[in-house]
């Protein structure tokens, strides 16, 4: 009897050390860890690792939420010169062409949220740069060089889409200037004017020049790409002397692409390209992507030139080789060749910053600060280029700013600058031929507002410091 | 151990008795058992070595032995002085013992809410997954079924909705091990009984998962006597659960969009004559084709002249759905002796679906068995394999999603061109026909699923019990998407050529628990005492790889395929460790007291918040068995409990405190890295508090009548709280708020006729929830369709206010709704105009000029079941309903079909032809305009729906053949069943199936099924 109860004892006292042994190694026992991120705090101890969270940067900023897609065709489908067909569209940006959103749109909420993200993914780069320990001077300079423009870009596009423009009210409220990357926890940063954020762009552009060099890989911002953003921000504020110098910097030297690199999709880097998002094979946006969108087949193919617009390029323009009506595809609207994929859908770099630009801004500054042989000169560049036996102009005054303008569209369309041309000089806008959505409203009329898209409502929802009738006008 | 003298009475002649009280199976010595003068209270307790000794009165006297868990044993004195007793173990009655958390009890002695769902319930029910029998049997357990895909589960709700982001769903723990796996593997043949424990003192001891209930699942085990060997085969027809809404003819969806370019070109300025020309010249490609055998089938009206041959009228609701075949087939084989007892179950079911490709084939076995290895030692072990392989098609808003294909493209499309061919152009989704979709993408899942658990109990003393149970449950998953390089998803146009993905993907979870119970009985009160120790680990890990560019098509092998994609590979952890304990005291029969502890440490939780505690204290008073409800013949159960206790909620993912960058952000060749979560060291337990009071009875011994009411309090709610885009990310997940969910439940059932030949019984059950969220950390949060604001509930729609279509002019109207605080000052008050319909309200058809207000709530005010069950001789006929009243539904589907000429090459449902024409004034379907601007099928609530409805769940019709014609055949028993399952349902929802997602959204998911079955079981 008792021999037994000790044997009970005997199983008893060994389960309880079993116990014992499991419970001994608790604290270990509840750490775990991911494998497949990395805590934050790990990320800038090395330069390795920094480095690749510029990438990542890069990577948020190709985005089809942003450069990738949505920012450059909703600003030509929100001018004259583009439009959305209007069948087999499968919906995608009707709503926009037609110039009538709404704050919850998705058009309106996420190039906001995203551009936001690449952002903070460069404000946590610029705020930890200096404290990598096995960085070089250089080194630190480039990560912070980099993030700097990538921020100052992004912020130039939101401004440009989400505030009225700088010219026409440097103290309307704009976007919000998050820069610096805050936690959770910290207060939110509420719509700064005109005038902060135009000032924070200037400063970084200007800081970045300082810290970088010039880059022979156009994938990434380089000391001639801030030159040239910077020049588009002193354009938008009527800065003309300055923008004249930044873009005469950011062309100097560069060679423009011929005509025969023109045709040749516009999907690849070539001499005069100033920064290039650079889509690869196997890592590109496949059918939400510019080519998808602009050439006749194989993806949205759902834009079209307007006839009106078309008309405006003489017969011995090449770029007019851009146009073509194709009844097979559609008897009705002109067809645009300019993006082409490479090889498959998607497959195709979108070329932001071109040299050619910096010519056509250079242009213009010189005409609005009287130097009309300058002005004309610059716009020749440009002109001779496409046009063969182009003779340069002789117009001076608002017929040579109104020309190097048409030059702009003629050069320029269908990469994301027409919404932003038409706002900064309070053009008026008025769609004439083959639109299928028409109007005609000058900087004064009440439809000015559609030219601004509203804060989105997830913001205003979300953000304490921004209150419903701090809303764009006419939402 | 203790030796108690009562006082004896000095009178009359005393005897002196002794003896040794044993027990009978071990011979071993029984301390501590009372052995009392029946009759009296005078009496003493068996000291360590079993032996008492006891002065009696009399001859006549008779000793009754009564010690816990054993039967009482009498023996009269008569004449000996010696007197030893042997005593049995209590078999109780199998219906009183039930399982509860970390042990068995009786429905007498518990002080938690829990109910049982029988065997006879879930059997036989031709469902691929168990929880979806369920519906409708226990009060307080909402089940809803969203998707009719073969092997889909359902979502399962004990007591409300829980938590705002954090999993609501309830601790599935199969024969005593917290289950990890999906709950389709397991064949609901091959289960005993499910208890569901919904308050605190039933589910506390489960700890920092028990938040939202527990639902413990007991599966067959063996019993002594003859083998019993049963063979259940079932044939079934399953279809779509109704036919929904009518969606346009061919015929219909061109004259509407004839119309909706002439008033396209009416609104842009254009005079009658060219607006009929404009329509003339685009109707047909804005349909796509034209259906007609004529070039120009329309008159001037956009009506089809009569007569006109309708060459194409595809119904693809009819290409796309189908009848489907069920079969289940289970062989079980009971058995066992004194000390081996084994069950052993085989099953295979298989669903061929109600949709072209979707399908469910599995295959289980299952082997229990329990061993008496020694007097104070038995051990077994219980295990489960299955495999299952199911075929499902995407959901949600895909271009291969076929249930939305079905809904959206339009019916003068052809399924084949002339040759034969499939047809792959429509308006609706380009390059996708779900037919030929289906014959040429794959989507197949494979999961393999071993449940394994071994435990060892050890009596160390008739008092003293240690258990022991170590288990793993492993899951392996095999994944295939195939893109065909044709069309679709994957085409050769895009340039892609096809596409494989396949992933491989594991889940082990390992559970080692050791329990100590200690049992003591006093003269009248008896003391449980339990403590213990537990520790989880989970490990997921996954592979996957695909490619692109097949050289030749239909082989999916990623052999096939000349560009690789990036591959990818990660694991995932998390780990608990745990101590409990449990003290349960009752005294007299009559009160009974209980207590728990339990300690969880998780790996999940943010470093300042790693461990968390949580408690129970549950009482209940059996007041049928007090002195003065003696005489009180017609209550034969009388009892109030009540309960309070904590639990957690750690549904939540596995890193999620901490700030994160991510892999994956490569560009130009470089790989890259990006920020993907922000930190929160903060992050903790969601904490519940819940009260439970319950009453039960029965009278008459016929009628069952028990209530409850509970009150669940959350606290520290997770959610993700939607953040300012300067930020950096859209949310956070932080411990934001506080939620309570209390309501009524009450079952009835009433025996109605209980006679040799004829039974007949009827139950009835009805929950009510009230969900009101008690604190938020910011004022309000408005998301998509709903607003979570405090006074709120979880589910509450939030949007503008229908106000139907303007006579007028046919445009969309909503109400202002001045007074709502959803915008501070209403701008554009100019567009409103007081309402054309006379109700006396403002209404503006400028949709951002209304204010979005409160438009109720998804979940539903009541729901329950009603069920009867009739037997006559060998017949038996059951049929039970489910109902829910109340609640709403945001029908995005019928919105999609309703879209106003927004998606002029999507199909329409056949109410859009009402819509508003000149002729046609007074219409809640406003004007018809390709491209239309007045965004009148914006979310509002035009397309909010009441769900209430009612549903017979279940039918069966069985006959037991008489047992002389079994025996002819030698046969043990049979059984015959016709039966069906969602035969019919009454309910006012357009759509396909009131049951939607429980927060109220449809997402083109595979309607639910209805099924007619015939089954015989052969026991041998």
């Amino acid at each position: 009897m008792y021999a037994i109860k000790y044997n009970n004892l005997k199983v008893l006292f060994f389960s309880v050390m079993l116990v014992g042994l499991i419970s001994s190694c608790s604290e270990e026992f509840l750490e775990t860890e991911p494998t497949s991120s990395i805590p934050t705090d790990k990320v800038f101890e090395s330069f390795s690792t920094a480095s690749a969270a510029l990438i990542g940067a890069y990577d948020q900023l190709s985005s089809f939420d942003t450069e990738g897609l949505y920012m450059p065709i909703m600003a030509d489908v929100m001018g004259e010169d583009l439009m959305i067909n209007s069948v087999d569209n499968w919906n995608w940006f009707v709503t926009v062409y037609q110039m009538n959103v709404l704050p919850n749109y998705t058009y309106v909420e996420v190039p906001w949220s995203q551009a936001y993200k690449v952002i903070y993914d460069a404000n946590s780069i610029i705020d930890n740069a200096n404290f990598i320990p096995d960085a070089t001077e250089d080194q630190k300079n480039k990560l912070i060089g980099e993030a700097k423009v990538i921020r100052a870009f992004m912020m130039l596009k939101l401004t440009e889409m989400y505030a009225p423009s700088y010219a026409s009210d440097p103290n309307a409220l704009s976007i919000l200037n998050a820069n610096m990357a805050v936690s959770a926890e910290s207060e939110d940063f509420p719509r700064a004017t005109n005038v902060e954020i135009y000032d924070q762009i200037e400063s970084d552009l200007l800081s970045a020049i300082n810290l970088l060099g010039n880059y022979s890989d156009k994938g990434f911002f380089d000391k001639r790409a801030a030159q040239a953003v910077l020049a588009r921000a002193y354009l938008n504020k009527g800065a003309f002397e300055q923008a004249k110098a930044m873009a005469k910097l950011a062309h100097q030297g560069i060679e423009l692409m011929s005509v025969n690199e023109m045709y040749s999709g516009f999907n690849y880097r070539n001499s005069e390209t100033i920064f290039t998002v650079a889509y690869t094979p196997e890592d590109n946006n496949i059918y939400l992507s510019i080519p998808s969108f602009y050439w006749p087949v194989a993806g949205y193919s759902s834009i079209r030139a307007n006839d009106a617009f078309v008309d405006q390029f003489s017969f011995s323009d090449a770029r007019k080789g851009f146009f073509l009506k194709e009844p097979e595809i559609d008897e009705n609207r002109n067809l645009v060749l300019k993006f082409a994929h490479y090889q498959s859908v998607g497959n195709a770099e979108k070329i932001s910053i071109r040299a050619s630009e910096m010519h056509l801004i250079e242009a213009e500054c010189e005409a609005e600060l009287g130097n009309f042989s300058a002005a004309q000169e610059a716009l020749f560049v440009v002109q001779q280029r496409s046009i063969g036996g182009a003779s340069k102009s002789v117009s001076v005054g608002q017929e040579l700013v109104d020309e190097i303008l048409l030059e702009r569209r003629k050069e320029l369309f269908g990469e994301g600058f027409r919404w932003n041309d038409i706002k900064r000089r309070s053009i008026p806008f008025k769609r004439e031929g083959d639109h299928w959505s028409k109007f005609d409203f000058g900087a004064n009329d009440a439809d000015y507002f559609r030219l601004t898209f509203p804060i989105p409502q997830s913001e205003i929802d979300a953000n304490s410091k921004i209150s419903q009738s701090e809303q764009n006008i006419g939402y | 151990m203790l030796n108690a003298f009562f006082l004896i009475p000095a009178f009359g002649q005393n005897i002196t008795i002794q003896g040794t009280v044993t027990e009978k199976a071990s011979g071993q010595p029984l301390p501590g058992v009372n052995v009392i003068i029946e009759g009296t209270s005078i009496g003493v307790t068996t000291d360590f070595d079993g032996l008492y000794t006891l002065q009696v009165p009399s001859n006549e006297a008779v000793l009754v032995f009564s010690y816990l868990g054993m039967q009482t044993a009498k023996i009269s004195v008569n004449g000996q002085t010696t007197i030893n007793a042997a005593l049995e173990e209590e078999t109780e009655a199998l219906d009183d013992v039930i399982v509860v958390a970390y042990g068995t009890t009786t429905k007498e002695a518990y002080t938690g809410a829990a109910q049982i769902v029988p065997s006879e319930i879930i059997e036989n029910r031709p469902v691929t997954s168990f929880d979806k029998a369920l519906q409708g049997t226990t009060a307080g357990l909402q089940v809803t079924s969203s998707s009719g895909q073969p092997g889909a589960t359902a979502t399962v709700r004990i007591r409300g909705i829980g938590s705002l982001s954090a999993s609501s769903a309830p601790l599935y723990v199969i024969d005593g091990v917290p289950m990890s796996g999906s709950l389709t593997d397991i064949n609901p043949n091959d289960i005993e009984s499910l208890t569901v424990l919904k308050d605190a003192a039933a589910a506390s001891l489960y700890g920092s998962r028990a938040a939202n209930g527990v639902i413990l699942i007991n599966t067959k085990q063996g019993k002594k006597g003859e083998t019993k060997i049963s063979f259940n085969q079932q044939i079934g027809v399953s279809s779509r659960i109704s036919d929904g809404y009518q969606l346009m003819n061919s015929t219909q969806i061109y004259e509407q969009s004839w119309m909706g370019l002439y008033n396209q070109s009416i609104i842009t300025g254009n005079v009658i004559a060219d607006a009929k020309q404009f329509a003339n010249n685009n109707v047909e490609s804005i349909v796509g084709f034209n259906p007609f055998g004529v070039g120009s089938p329309l008159d001037d009206n956009g009506k089809l002249i009569n007569g006109t041959q309708v060459i194409t009228d595809t119904d693809w609701r009819d290409q796309v759905y189908k009848t489907g075949i069920v079969q289940n087939s289970n062989l079980n084989v009971i058995g066992g002796s004194e000390s081996t007892k084994v069950f052993l179950s085989l099953g295979y079911f298989k669903d061929s679906g109600t949709t072209l490709s979707s399908n469910f084939e599995r295959y289980t076995s299952k082997l229990n068995v329990s061993h008496k290895v020694n007097d104070f030692i038995d051990a077994g072990m219980n295990v489960h394999y299955s495999f299952s392989e199911t075929n499902a098609p995407p959901g949600g808003g895909q271009g291969a999603n076929p249930i939305r294909s079905a809904e959206i493209i339009n019916a003068a499309t052809p399924v084949y061109t002339g040759d034969g061919e499939y047809n792959w152009d429509n308006t609706a989704v380009r390059d996708f026909n779900p037919v030929g979709l289906s014959e040429l993408d794959k989507y197949e899942y494979k999961t393999n699923r071993a449940l394994v658990n071994a435990f060892v109990n050890i009596k160390i003393s008739p008092s003293l019990r240690f258990s022991t149970k170590g288990a793993i449950d492993y899951s392996a998953n095999k994944g295939l998407n195939y893109y065909n390089p044709f069309h679709g998803n994957a085409s050769a146009d895009s340039g892609i050529n096809g596409r494989s993905s396949q992933s491989r993907s594991d889940n082990t979870a390992w559970n080692i628990s050791n329990i100590l119970t200690w049992k003591k009985s006093f003269e009248k009160s008896n003391l449980e005492i339990l403590i213990g120790q537990e520790a989880h680990k989970e490990v997921f890990s996954i592979l996957s790889a695909g490619v692109t560019n097949f050289s030749i098509p239909n082989n999916p092998e990623l052999v096939w395929g000349s560009d690789p994609s990036t591959p990818s590979s990660y694991e995932s952890d998390w780990t608990l460790l745990s101590f409990l304990g449990q003290a349960k005291y009752s005294y007299d029969g009559k009160y009974y007291f209980s207590v728990s502890l339990r300690q969880d440490g998780s790996s999940r939780f943010g470093k300042n918040n790693k461990y968390g505690l949580f408690y129970s204290v549950g009482s209940s008073w059996r007041i049928v068995k007090e002195e003065f409800m003696n005489d009180v013949d017609w209550v034969d159960n009388l009892k109030i409990r009540t309960s309070y206790g904590t639990s957690g909620n750690n549904s939540i993912g596995n890193y999620a405190s901490l700030g994160l960058y991510g892999s994956g952000a490569n560009y130009g060749g470089y790989p890259g890295l990006t920020p993907i979560q922000l930190e929160n060291n903060d992050l903790s337990w969601e904490k519940i508090s819940s009260l439970n009071v319950g009453f039960e009875s029965r009278i008459f011994n016929k009628l069952n009548i028990d209530f409850e009411y509970y009150s669940r309090d959350s606290d520290g709610l997770l959610f993700a709280q939607p953040l300012s885009a300067g930020k950096g990310f859209r949310s956070i997940l932080t411990n934001l708020g506080a939620m309570v969910n209390s309501g009524l439940e009450a079952t009835i059932k009433y025996d109605a006729v209980q006679t040799e030949d004829l039974n007949y019984s009827i139950g009835f059950n009805i929950s009510t929830n009230k969900n009101e969220i008690k604190n938020l950390t910011t004022d309000k949060i408005i998301s998509g369709s709903k607003i979570l604001e405090v006074g709120g509930d979880v589910y509450q729609f939030y949007m503008r206010e229908w106000a139907g279509v303007n006579p007028d002019n046919g445009r969309p109207m909503w109400f202002v709704n001045e007074a709502s605080n959803d915008v501070e000052e209403p701008e554009g008050l100019s567009s409103s105009f007081s309402d054309p319909h006379g109700s006396g309200r403002v209404v503006t058809s400028v949709y951002k000029d209304a204010e979005r207000i409160k438009m109720g709530s998804a979940l539903p005010e009541f729901y329950g079941g009603i069920s009867n069950n009739v037997s006559y001789k060998n017949f038996d006929l059951s049929f039970y309903f489910y109902y829910s009243l109340g609640g709403q539904v945001y029908n995005y589907d019928y919105a999609g079909n309703m879209h106003d000429g927004t998606q002029p090459g999507y199909n329409l449902a056949v109410d859009a032809a009402n819509s508003w024409t000149p002729n046609n004034k007074f219409t809640d379907v406003p004007r018809y305009v390709v491209n239309n601007q007045d965004q009148g099928n914006q979310l509002s609530s035009r397309f909010l729906e009441d769900v209430s409805f009612l549903r017979l769940k279940n039918v069966s019709l069985s006959y037991n053949l008489p047992s002389e014609l079994i025996q002819k055949f030698k046969l043990k028993g049979a059984r015959l069943t016709v039966s069906a399952e969602n035969l019919w349902t009454l309910s006012s929802f357009k759509g396909f199936d009131p049951e939607g997602a429980i927060n109220g959204t449809t997402n083109n998911n595979i309607p639910g099924v209805k099924v007619v079955n015939v089954g015989v079981k052969i026991d041998l």
